[in-house]
């Protein structure tokens, strides 16, 4: 293939973008604004990968078994095996580009514990690891735009793809600067665009994911996955602001959870889980400290102070900024909060959706991680998964007549003028809210059938409204034509939830509190016209 | 608490100035305020007339992405970390980074910084740090969110065609460091777009949001080997 169309600019969309460049695609590379801004720069704890020296007894077989058993058997094993037999080339590659790694007096990266594995094989940055990898492929990508085989496209948001017959000829963008719709044909458009977080308002993720990409792709026939499985981060902290993430490297480095009876400290995760507790998987931290009324205490005061210093500077920071809290003499007041999608845009081993030529990568898709995503391996993903859909579509035939978009384009336009054409005062925000208020009441992190029914009336409701009213113009367009499909993913969430019957990783039901051995596959939703349909993947379709 | 911004509903409009009443949680941020005037309800400026939405950009709200950079009470410094209580008076000032082109009213164009970049040519290739290479101020030199705040305070700093700031030093240390067989023409680069006309005023580090050394960038890079 000769062009490529990348949206998302991310840790994933410049990987892919660095790669097909390096193998002679011709890249455009789409986003709002520049990577720094992406929230690939928030991932702070991590980066797994066994590498030789790494801990005795250590193995990628064994960092595989943790990738399963961390997903509860709904990640693909296939997938999975490729994922972390690749962790250490990825970690060489990296350190080749320039990320500068935490690394001992030899030279080599240090690793940390990280919740659900049974190695110490966390590689890490301090604790801005995806913050010195976006600069490391910033520097990297900045090479292949001196050299013309990247085109960066700032501004740009993705609109919806160009599709005919199943097969992807590009997509259509919306210029913020320029304020207009175009077509931009291409020989296969790569999706690189983050999780839901809009869904819940303010998560521990940047404001830009709002998970339009994949709720629009699902309307244009995209199917998804696993849209149930929410990672609830058991550490964050509440601000005015936003909830700030406390990374898991803070327990990784020996952080204790506790809460306070009277004036007694209990460290409840120790108690039933043993010496290991605090780094037990998200998922039971997460409904350990929920079963303990939502409150808990991370304490890292005991730990040297060298330590915090020098492992740990972003969190002392944060907590000092934010939350006046100085981490050396006092507890970290915490709470669970949305901050990982296990689910998104369901792709094969090659990332490809069900709709030829369109790829998914990086949170937005849904693959390795099943019913629960251990800590470090989305940094590992995104690269991973980045490269597979590079390596794929340079070793494909291009060049396909595209098809002709333009009567959409003139539509489409037409559409976003008529809804410009208002005095209306009504933010598109408030439809936002409504929705995120809907969704942290019904799809926490304990679920049952009356509480997610309720949730869907609601959605429904917002749906039935919503292309009814006139919004602000004030607003950037794009939040204001974003609203439908973003509204459409959150249904098609929360009727996944409702169709499993069990409970698995990070979905929990009150109502069916085992997991049922029976439903021991991916769920796979579809939607037609208005219509949504469930599906569990017991032909396992998704792992060819 | 009175805000008063300056505001342009597009890149060739006439800027204005435009006063509103804040009347919101006094622990907020710059950010915070700006999110509570916009959405707390419907939009009216201190006359008591409805007004357009502010523009402004926001991506991770914790101080890493740089995206909110602009200039509060006449200092370059990002909204989401800087405090309503931190402020002295009983009104705050927002203007948009005056060294790039504004978008729409807080929103600026900084793809100049990246440019300059890209046109210099700076970038790692082949991986062969210096053996002595300083790792703690790598560390610090890449934690850079080219928000620009570092080009808006420079005295040096006008409009980029020439001499590209104290984030083009540190990305030259940074490719020097990890590249030692680069050191040369990034060296000359360096020379070209900061080091002759850097009059050494340091503003830059004192506004940096990641407190990043600027100064030992220039220092290593000033050396013949480093």
């Amino acid at each position: 293939m000769k062009d490529v169309l990348i949206i998302g600019s991310g840790i994933s969309g410049m990987t892919c973008a660095v790669r097909c460049a390096a193998l002679g695609v011709h890249v455009t590379l789409v986003s709002p604004f520049p990577s720094e801004r992406s929230q690939s720069v928030m991932a702070a704890g991590g980066i797994n990968a066994v590498l030789p020296g790494g801990e005795a007894g250590d193995s990628v077989q064994s960092h595989v078994e943790d990738t399963l058993r961390g997903g509860c058997g709904l990640g693909g094993e296939k997938a999975v095996k490729g994922l972390c037999e690749h962790g250490g080339e990825i970690l060489r590659w990296l350190e080749s580009i320039g990320t500068v790694f935490s690394v001992d007096d030899r030279g080599r990266p240090l690793r940390r514990a990280f919740g659900g594995q049974t190695h110490k094989r966390t590689c890490y940055c301090g604790a801005s690891t995806g913050k010195q990898i976006v600069s490391a492929l910033v520097m990297e990508a900045r090479r292949f735009e001196a050299a013309g085989r990247i085109e960066r496209r700032l501004w740009c948001c993705f609109h919806s793809a160009l599709i005919r017959d199943g097969v992807c000829h590009g997509a259509m963008l919306y210029d913020e600067a320029r304020g207009g719709l175009e077509a931009v044909y291409a020989d296969a458009v790569v999706i690189a665009t983050g999780g839901q977080n809009a869904l819940f308002g303010k998560t521990t993720g940047s404001t830009q994911c709002d998970g339009y990409a994949a709720g629009k792709l699902f309307m244009q026939g995209a199917e998804l996955k696993n849209l149930e499985f929410i990672q609830y981060h058991p550490t964050t902290m509440e601000t005015p602001q936003k909830r700030m993430l406390i990374s898991e490297a803070a327990r990784g480095e020996g952080g204790r959870l506790f809460i306070r009876d009277g004036g007694r400290k209990v460290y409840f995760m120790e108690e039933k889980y043993g010496p290991g507790g605090n780094l037990m998987t998200r998922d039971i931290v997460s409904r350990e400290i929920d079963a303990q009324g939502g409150r808990a205490w991370l304490d890292l005061s005991f730990l040297d102070r060298a330590v915090i210093d020098e492992r740990l500077p972003e969190v002392r920071d944060l907590c000092a900024k934010y939350g006046g809290i100085d981490v050396t003499r006092e507890p970290i007041p915490v709470q669970p909060s949305v901050h990982f999608f296990m689910g998104g845009l369901a792709v094969h081993l090659n990332h490809e959706t069900n709709i030829r030529n369109l790829f998914a990568i990086g949170e937005c898709a849904s693959i390795y991680h099943g019913a629960n995503r251990v800590g470090g391996n989305s940094l590992l993903a995104a690269i991973y998964s980045g490269q597979v859909a590079a390596e794929e579509i340079s070793g494909r035939t291009g060049g396909m007549h595209p098809a002709d978009f333009s009567g959409d384009v003139e539509r489409e336009r037409r559409l976003l003028e008529k809804s410009m054409d208002t005095q209306s005062a009504f933010p598109v925000m408030y439809m936002r809210d409504m929705l995120a208020e809907t969704m942290r009441k019904h799809l926490g992190i304990v679920r049952s059938e009356q509480n997610l029914a309720q949730g869907l009336s609601d959605i429904d409701y917002d749906l039935s409204i919503a292309e009814r009213i006139r919004y602000d113009a004030s607003v950037m367009p794009y939040f204001n034509f974003s609203l439908t499909a973003i509204l459409t993913l959150a249904r098609a969430t929360v009727t996944c939830a409702l169709e499993r019957r069990e409970s698995r990783g990070a979905h929990y039901r009150s109502d069916f509190p085992q997991a049922d051995g029976a439903l021991g596959f991916a769920t796979i939703i579809a939607y037609d016209g208005g219509s949504y349909s469930v599906r569990l993947d017991k032909e396992r379709a998704y792992e060819s | 608490m009175k805000v008063k911004i300056l505001r342009q509903q597009s890149p060739g409009s006439a800027p204005y100035w435009e006063t509103f009443e804040y009347d919101g949680p006094a622990d907020n941020s710059v950010a915070g305020a700006l999110d509570y005037i916009n959405y707390h309800d419907d939009i009216i400026n201190a006359d008591g007339k409805p007004t357009t939405r502010i523009g402004w950009e926001c991506s991770c709200l914790q101080g890493i992405c740089g995206a909110c950079a602009m200039v509060i009470n006449g200092r370059p410094a990002l909204a989401c970390e800087t405090f309503l209580r931190d402020l002295k008076g009983k009104s705050v000032e927002i203007r948009p980074l005056r060294k790039f082109p504004v978008i729409h009213d807080l929103v600026t164009d900084r793809s100049s910084i990246h440019e300059n970049l890209k046109q210099a040519n700076v970038y790692i290739g082949a991986y062969q740090p210096a053996e002595d290479g300083d790792h703690a101020h790598q560390y610090a030199a890449a934690k850079c969110l080219k928000c620009g705040l570092c080009l808006e305070v420079c005295p040096n700093y006008v409009n980029g065609r020439t001499f590209f700031g104290a984030v083009f030093a540190n990305d030259c240390y940074l490719v020097a460091s990890r590249n030692h067989a680069e050191g040369g023409r990034i060296r000359a680069l360096y020379a070209e777009h900061f080091g002759k006309t850097c009059s050494k005023a340091l503003s830059c580090m004192e506004v940096c949001p990641m407190k990043i050394p600027t100064l030992a960038s220039i220092a290593k890079l000033n050396r013949k080997k480093g």
